[in-house]
């Protein structure tokens, strides 16, 4: 489920909280990330690693 | 006593808080006339035991027009044509805590047909009034 993170001291809600769709249902979410009064929350992928002596191993 | 006198009532629309920038509301609540009248009647008469009829509500609002980030232009310019959900209450502390002496009625799925961006005379604070009408209200007192 997508989440948003409140910018606005406008809402129910308190600037800084997490809220999910859920909480604003019947609600037009873009209107309120147009207003500046949510943000969506971007998921951060973990960092993947990368075996480089491996790759080294199979140049030659 | 208990007469209102509405001194700090409290609105959002589409759930932006706007009522640091309303001075009147008007909430109707309205269940379509429908006429029962039959033979043997003395009198004319509408609806029934239990109400079948379609809820034809109406929110009329007034809120100083506000151009900057987050207030009354960004919240409504993108409402016209669109349903959305009105929440008032007489008192502030009924948005978030409604109880039976300060209810909370909102108004779900209601039009906004029009809106007046710019609506100003020289040397007056603009307002802009706004009509939501349709939607289906519930009053929560709890």
């Amino acid at each position: 489920m997508e989440t948003y993170l409140v910018t606005s001291d406008r809402l129910i809600f308190k600037r800084g909280d997490i809220v999910t769709a859920k909480d604003l249902q019947h609600v037009n979410i873009q209107l309120l990330i147009n207003g500046g009064h949510i943000s969506p929350q971007v998921v951060k992928k973990s960092a993947k690693t990368k075996d480089t002596e491996t790759e080294t191993e199979k140049d030659f | 006593m208990s007469t209102v006198y509405l001194s700090n009532p409290a609105l959002t629309i589409n759930s932006v808080n706007l009522t640091d920038q309303a001075t009147s509301a008007v909430l109707t609540y309205v269940y379509e006339q429908l006429e029962t009248t039959a033979f043997g009647d003395d009198g004319r008469l509408f609806g029934g035991a239990a109400v079948t009829s379609l809820q034809n509500n109406t929110f009329e609002v007034t809120l100083y027009q506000d151009y900057s980030a987050s207030s009354t232009e960004a919240t409504i310019f993108g409402l016209v044509g669109i349903q959305t959900t009105i929440e008032v209450s007489p008192t502030a502390a009924g948005l978030a805590t409604p109880s039976a002496t300060s209810p909370l009625f909102t108004l779900q799925d209601c039009y906004l047909e029009s809106h007046t961006p710019i609506n100003a005379s020289l040397g007056e604070l603009s307002t802009i009034t706004l009509t939501f009408t349709g939607g289906t209200l519930t009053k929560a007192v709890s």
